[in-house]
């Protein structure tokens, strides 16, 4: 219910993430890793909580930035409610034909006809499609999750209250039990990062890997990454990386902020190469992704985080040193994880180590 | 309305018990959108049409274990969306639940809901316009859509129907998205008569 969104009861911590746009090549380790950990069931086959998208780009769902949700001048945006056609992707696909009826040589592979859309789109679908036309083509990457919103709207819409934004550390959830599959959450969600599973009947979205922080072990998009450009941590820690970039030095701005729902996964945005004129001489005046298109999704802030990260590149080849780029290079693996920096192979997984509540349903 | 004992199984919309059973008109109206449990449904929802289903043929029997509730009415003729039709029984769980809204915050429902995508029903407490939480108990279901009208029957022990005393109905269109508190309910409870 709307109650447990109030200030006077708000997150006593901010769980945050920040993804160095820089450093993302799109190998979608982090979807995968996800997808393999919390959306293998029956039901869940189109559910991908993380996501990494081309953009520009349709994204996922398909013209997600289209459909409305989060809030204006702080009264609800009406939504539309992404389908099994916008998500797409969960293909079956004709095994029993090619494999086991004679029809090896005859018949190819290929997803099974349905007849409600979901073989037009998948998550990836646009992959490095991007925009702009040779030689001055560009695109870059952006990974995607449930942003843990500071006003969780999806909660605020949810009739039988089944959402709530966790005290502790500011992570939304959902009461799967008390999910009545009413979807208004998916509406009201600007960001179209809820999905709904048809099996089951209840909506579901990234969880923060809630089970492994509370084991100290960093979420499995972070620590599957091997690019080391997911931070993880605390936005309230001032001393970890997260609350540096995001408040001290502005390099790392939200995702549409302009949804006014406060989103706590941030991204440094794109650098780019220069434009290149018509005769491949460069242009050192234009940045290939146009600045304007860039603010389009991270705001006007975006410019000036571009230019911090400028001006540091430039100290640095000029000999100086840089406290910004240092974090961002993450010499240390583990200094991405705030204090979930467990490994999850060293944990105790003896069957007295499983909580009698799991245990008894298993 | 006159809930008749009955020696036989109504659970089937179709069994021919029902012939036996009198079914009174029940009229329903759109759950009023200033009663909506959340500002996302009411600014979503205050300017579309719905719970345009305005009458509902309601008959009630019982076995002295088992009390069946038989709902029909007619599906509108738009496509299906995501959304399942769907139909619901409730009766006051105590206190002076208002039928209109399902329930409201004081005062509780025994909800018995159908969905035409699940086999079984659900046996749900409500506490306004969509606020459903689910209860212990199972409520079985079984629905039939012949010429346009659906036929469903609702069945769970006959002590809650006993304790409510009345009754009200609900309606949602899936094929006008309706869900939650948007869809079409009685305004005033259905007095029960339950012969014994």
């Amino acid at each position: 219910m709307t109650d447990v969104m109030q200030p006077s009861t708000g997150p006593l911590k901010q769980i945050a993430m920040v993804f160095d746009l820089n450093k993302c090549m799109g190998c979608q380790s982090c979807s995968v890793g996800c997808k393999v950990l919390w959306t293998q069931e029956e039901g869940e086959e189109h559910e991908w909580w993380m996501t990494v998208n081309t953009q520009p780009g349709k994204g996922t769902p398909k013209d997600w930035e289209t459909m409305g949700g989060g809030l204006k001048d702080g009264v609800p945006v009406p939504g539309q409610q992404p389908g099994r056609a916008d998500f797409g992707g969960g293909w079956e696909f004709n095994y029993q034909e090619v494999f086991y009826e004679g029809k090896g040589n005859s018949v190819h592979l290929k997803p099974i006809e349905t007849d409600d859309g979901r073989n037009e789109w998948g998550m990836n679908w646009d992959e490095d499609q991007g925009a702009g036309e040779y030689p001055n083509a560009y695109y870059f990457y952006l990974p995607r999750l449930c942003n843990h919103c500071t006003r969780p709207v999806c909660a605020e819409a949810c009739p039988s209250g089944a959402m709530y934004k966790r005290r502790e550390d500011g992570i939304v959830l959902r009461n799967e039990d008390q999910c009545q599959g009413f979807r208004m959450c998916m509406e009201a969600c600007p960001y179209k990062k809820i999905y709904f599973n048809y099996a089951r009947k209840v909506a579901q979205h990234c969880i923060m890997c809630f089970p492994r922080l509370e084991e100290g072990v960093a979420p499995v998009c972070a620590r599957q990454c091997p690019g080391r450009l997911a931070f993880v941590g605390f936005l309230d820690d001032e001393e970890g990386p997260i609350h540096k970039m995001v408040n001290e030095w502005g390099i790392a701005v939200p995702l549409h902020a302009e949804y006014g729902t406060g989103p706590n996964i941030f991204y440094v945005p794109p650098l780019s190469p220069y434009r290149l004129h018509e005769d491949l001489s460069i242009d050192y005046d234009t940045p290939r992704i146009p600045p304007e298109y860039l603010e389009s999704l991270f705001g006007p802030k975006v410019h000036s985080a571009l230019a911090t990260l400028q001006s540091e590149l430039e100290t640095v080849r000029g000999g100086g040193s840089s406290e910004i780029l240092d974090t961002l290079i993450v010499y240390n693996w583990l200094d991405l994880f705030g204090p979930f920096t467990n490994d999850p192979a060293e944990l105790d997984r003896s069957p007295q180590s499983i909580p009698v509540e799991i245990s008894a349903k298993k | 309305m006159q809930v008749s004992k009955v020696s036989s199984d109504l659970s089937d919309p179709g069994a021919a018990g029902w012939s036996g059973v009198t079914a009174e008109s029940v009229a329903l109206a759109p759950m009023p959108i200033d009663a909506q449990p959340t500002e996302y449904v009411r600014t979503k929802w205050s300017a579309l049409s719905y719970g345009n289903v305005a009458e509902a043929k309601v008959a009630a029997a019982h076995d002295g274990a088992t009390a069946w509730v038989r709902l029909e009415w007619a599906d509108s003729d738009q496509p299906n969306t995501e959304f399942p039709d769907c139909a619901a029984v409730y009766f006051p769980a105590g206190g002076d639940a208002p039928a209109a809204t399902i329930g409201s915050e004081a005062a509780t429902v025994n909800l018995w809901f159908w969905r035409s995508d699940e086999e079984s029903g659900r046996h749900l407490t409500g506490n306004g316009p969509g606020v459903f939480r689910p209860q212990d108990g199972a409520v079985s279901a079984a629905a039939s859509l012949d010429g346009g009208r659906w036929a469903v029957v609702l069945a769970h022990p006959v002590a809650e129907l006993r304790d409510g005393g009345r009754l009200g109905v609900a309606v949602w269109d899936g094929s006008n998205e309706e869900r939650a508190g948007i869809g079409a309910a009685t305004t005033e409870w259905v007095s029960l008569s339950i012969d014994s």
